[in-house]
């Protein structure tokens, strides 16, 4: 089958059923995820899952599609957020109103305009000197915030009353369940419009010039414009996501648009994964999970995010949704099994070895922070005396004892890798 | 007025000079290695931590020693495990590896020390006014801090233009490659420019924390104005860094100092404004309180306009 | 009517050095080129000088008629030029198809469309598949152009540059690195691929110049001595003195 053909078969041929398949099943998901997840605290978790899929996909746009690294992206959340909240004041005030439903229009032209704005001085070069710029234009926005309350609300924010908008169908969006529906409607919208995007001539080409640059503009494009083009639209998208959250939370403070908010949607996509589309959508779920989950059973939930976040950089830079893929092709050539006992050889020493250390860092953290006078602390189920040897020795041994062997299966379980991907020669063998 | 001038320009040099101690290292390890080191500032509040536990146990002046040691010890041995095998991976894949490092520190520090301001204090000895202008007083510590700033500008200087492992790394910052093949040990460099800049950072805390606090928010409160210093100095330049330095430490301690606004300034040329629009607090705002804005201005400035800085050759 | 390219007293100097002194050179429409020269002669400058990554010290470089001073590359690829590297410049991450594809969908008009989607661009996917013909890249287009071979690569490199149509190709050393078989593969690709089109290339490979080339220039120290037919250079006394020496061919 001919490339152009094998290129286009997968748009032109089959129903429009089976050419979009994904999305009618994420459509589906969506629709039914509340069913299984019922409860408040089950939709208040995943109406922030949807807000974070959205803004960490904008954020990959120009990331993981661009090649330009940002420190201050929360900069386009959150003004898309403030411009939102302002708009639902405006229409509590009566002047005007709209369905509710509409209100993250508001975020994305405010998103869109200053990503135009300043996309274009920071787009001449990528790299560095972006990172830098980036980070100098957030620190400036968030502490604008902090000036102009006017419009910011200063420390205490800016609320509004989502249920003051038109009501749609007789809904006036009180509930969580229906701002679950919204966001989730969005979200499908807005990752449906980014993945379309990335598959246009300019989406193409930001592709080519985050890989290479000099070659990009001797096919006729000119790097500055193709990145600021992406600049400008994933600040938008971003506004979309921010307009959501003042929606969802009804209120937007100097913490929407300050430097942790960045830092923890370049932490969200970095983990999920950079290179694939889908990657941002992973490591929002998971960090979210994180996040909410986690932070019921430690305190510490944000130094072991943070241990994940630096060996991912330094051992799987391309994140979850990357080493997911990486076994894709293992799969489809029918050697996933071969894998299995070595992972197993290697992943239980592992695991030991971070109970080990999440016993001894939760043991620590403990006596750290106790009442006077405490001294027994529940871990996985037992409970221990942190004034006795026994659960620091336990605990020690099982971390250096798991990483001993782990370290050992490490080199064997690495062949067995190399040669379940090694299909130099697969047109022969299967 | 005169009073204030004066403890402005004394507390902007305390403040300048404590900047160059972090940039320099900082810019030196950029020059060197192509890496800005976001967790440059996080090592400056280990420094300060340390001191404070050291100063506990042992009292603040054997810290002074040990600390930036053991600073400088970590960042050998973070360039050497970690950033070494990031490096393959590309230049941004180092910046979020140091972003992620500085994140992680943070969080160490809160595990081991907890969340709240450390009361780590200055010696004794050095807690007297060293004199008293006008109504002010100017305590003995802030001089010590200038002394020991002093001297380590002067012995860097020295260092790096006349001593042997100074002409190496002078080379090394141009020519890596060059370097390496003349016979000398290039990684080693660069693993002892990175151990020696962290000490730089951990003295830095070390000597800073009685005065700026010693808390888990203070890398986040610093780190920022660092990166402009070297940026606005030009990166690779020592000088850049010393200039930017006191640039910056004047400009902050100037800005908190005056008390004029916009409006004062509209109204003094014939414009009255509507207190009522949105942007009202544009003319109400002073200088004062634009002083942390400032910095990043001129940072987005200077790297639109002139991304090589004042002093520096080479181009972030 | 105007020449392909034009070089008026074309000069360049790097602070106080200056590499290019004086270049007066006059390639016609349909011609091929080859410019050779010692090590350090200023080959590689001369081609970034054409090409807008450098811009001039002195004298004035015409494409088609119009005055290249003060254009990006982008815009001087957008007159009708493309070029190909010395040292391997493609997209690793994308595919080869991806790779080629990009080279032509600004040729064929769709500029920064962000409203079509290229897999339905029945144009744009039947010439890039045509590139992949000629080059012989058929087999590989599903894989990312990092992972193929150096010879693979320099043929995609070649191919991306020939892509968009362009009627001015500019190869800069297209056989560098190669093995004998590889070299002759590649001239043999190179022939075929600029059939009709203006050539002009830098090589030190002897062979492949007098085999492609009809006229030859040689660049020493920043000027050229000698521009002709390949017999002519061949018996030039001054170009053997200067370079050819006991290499003569």
């Amino acid at each position: 089958m001919s490339n152009v053909a094998s290129a286009m078969s997968t748009s032109a041929n089959g129903s429009i059923v089976r050419r979009n398949a994904v999305w009618l099943i994420a459509i589906l998901v969506v629709i039914g995820l509340p069913f299984i997840f019922s409860g408040g605290v089950a939709i208040a978790v995943l109406n922030q899952m949807g807000i974070a899929i959205i803004f960490t996909l904008a954020y990959n746009m120009m990331l993981g599609q661009g090649g330009m690294l940002s420190f201050g992206h929360a900069v386009y959340f959150g003004l898309g957020g403030y411009f939102a909240i302002h708009f639902l004041n405006i229409m509590s005030s009566g002047s005007f109103v709209l369905p509710l439903i509409f209100v993250p229009i508001a975020g994305a032209v405010a998103g869109l305009a200053f990503g135009m704005l300043f996309g274009s001085f920071s787009t001449n070069r990528a790299g560095t000197v972006f990172a830098m710029i980036s980070l100098g234009i957030g620190e400036m926005i968030a502490s604008s915030s902090l000036i102009f309350t006017k419009f910011s609300g200063g420390e205490e924010g800016i609320t509004a009353d989502r249920t003051e908008a038109m009501p749609l169908f007789g809904l006036n969006f009180a509930q969580e369940i229906q701002v679950y529906y919204m966001i989730g409607g969005w979200m499908i919208l807005a990752t449906w419009l980014m993945y379309r995007f990335s598959r246009t001539p300019v989406g193409r080409l930001a592709n080519a010039v985050r890989d290479n640059p000099e070659r990009a503009e001797f096919v006729g494009y000119s790097q500055k414009h193709v990145r600021f083009m992406s600049f400008a639209i994933s600040g938008m998208f971003a506004g979309v996501a921010g307009a959501l959250f003042a929606v969802n939370y009804e209120i937007v403070t100097e913490e929407t648009v300050n430097a942790l908010t960045s830092g923890v949607v370049l932490l969200q996509a970095y983990i999920g994964g950079i290179g694939l589309f889908f990657g941002p959508i992973v490591g929002a779920v998971v960090f979210t999970l994180l996040q909410t989950l986690l932070s019921n059973y430690t305190e510490i939930w944000a130094l072991y995010v943070g241990i994940v976040f630096v060996a991912t950089v330094m051992y799987a830079p391309f994140g979850l949704s990357g080493l997911i893929a990486m076994h894709v092709p293992v799969l489809q050539a029918g050697r996933l099994g071969s894998l299995l006992m070595p992972y197993v050889k290697i992943g239980v020493p592992a695991v030991v070895c971070g109970l080990g250390l999440i016993g001894l860092m939760e043991l620590f953290h403990f006596t750290g922070d106790r009442a006077v006078g405490e001294s027994e602390k529940e871990l996985f189920g037992y409970v221990f005396n942190v004034d006795t040897a026994t659960p620091w020795v336990l605990f020690g041994v099982l971390m250096v004892g798991g990483f001993i062997l782990a370290k050992r299966m490490g080199p064997a379980v690495f062949e067995i890798w190399q040669e379940a991907t090694n299909f130099d020669n697969s047109g022969d063998n299967k | 007025m005169a009073e204030l001038i004066i403890f402005s320009l004394l507390n902007g040099l305390v403040y300048g000079l404590l900047l160059f101690m972090l940039s320099s290292g900082l810019t030196l390890i950029f020059s060197m290695m192509g890496v800005l080191n976001f967790a440059h500032a996080s090592i400056y509040m280990l420094g300060a931590y340390l001191a404070y536990s050291i100063s506990s146990v042992v009292g603040y002046w054997p810290g002074l020693i040990i600390a930036p040691v053991i600073a400088g010890i970590f960042g050998a041995l973070v360039e050497r495990y970690g950033l070494r095998n990031v490096h393959k991976f590309g230049h941004v894949a180092e910046l979020i590896f140091t972003f992620g490092l500085a994140f992680l520190i943070e969080e160490f520090v809160q595990l081991l020390w907890g969340k709240q301001n450390l009361d780590y204090r200055e010696p004794e000895i050095l807690a007297v006014p060293l004199f008293t202008l006008f109504d002010s007083t100017f305590p003995a510590y802030k001089a010590f801090m200038l002394l020991v700033s002093v001297g380590i500008f002067v012995a860097l200087l020295i260092v790096l233009t006349r001593s042997r492992v100074g002409l190496i790394i002078n080379a090394a910052i141009t020519h890596p490659n060059m370097v390496g093949m003349l016979g000398h040990n290039v990684p080693l460099v660069f693993m002892g420019v990175f151990g020696v800049g962290s000490a730089l950072a951990g003295l830095a805390g070390v000597i800073a924390g009685p005065v700026l606090g010693t808390f888990p928010g203070m890398a986040v409160a610093l780190g920022p104005i660092v990166f402009v210093v070297i940026v606005i100095g030009g990166l690779g330049s020592l000088i850049g860094a010393f200039v930017a330095s006191l640039l910056i430490g004047f400009l902050q301690t100037f800005a908190v100092a005056i008390d004029y606004s916009f409006g004062d300034l509209f109204t003094f040329i014939g414009m009255t404004l509507d207190s009522q629009s949105a942007i009202s607090d544009l003319y109400t705002v002073t200088i004062a309180q634009l002083g942390p804005i400032l910095p990043y201005l001129l940072l987005v400035l200077m790297l639109i306009f002139r991304p090589t800085g004042l002093f520096g050759t080479r181009e972030v | 009517m105007s020449a392909a390219i034009e070089l008026i007293d074309v000069r360049k100097s790097f602070g106080a050095t200056e590499i290019i002194r004086g270049v007066d050179l006059k390639i016609e429409k349909g011609e091929r080129h080859a410019v050779i020269g010692p090590n350090g002669a200023g080959k590689s400058t001369l081609f970034n000088l054409i090409t807008g990554k450098y811009s001039l010290s002195g004298g004035r470089i015409e494409l088609d008629g119009n005055d290249l001073k003060g254009l990006q590359p982008f815009e001087i690829n957008r007159l009708g030029l493309s070029r190909s590297f010395q040292v391997t410049n493609i997209f690793p991450r994308m595919t080869v198809f991806e790779n080629v594809r990009c080279g032509v969908l600004w040729a064929m008009g769709y500029k920064y469309s962000f409203w079509h989607n290229v897999d339905k661009l029945t144009d744009v996917n039947e010439r890039t598949q045509q590139v992949l013909e000629e080059i012989g890249m058929v087999e590989r287009s599903q894989i990312p152009a990092g992972v193929l071979t150096y010879a693979e690569q320099r043929a995609l490199e070649i191919g991306i540059t020939i892509a968009g149509g362009a009627e001015i190709i500019i190869l800069d050393e297209p056989t560098a690195g190669m093995s004998h078989s590889e070299t002759d593969q590649a001239v043999d690709l190179i022939r075929q691929v600029t059939v009709g089109k203006t050539l002009v290339m830098v090589e030190h490979d002897m062979g492949v110049v007098f085999g492609l080339a009809d006229k030859i220039s040689v660049l020493v120290y920043g000027e050229i001595i000698a521009s002709g037919a390949p017999e002519e250079i061949r018996g030039n006394a001054a170009v053997r003195e200067a370079y050819l020496g006991e290499e003569a061919a």
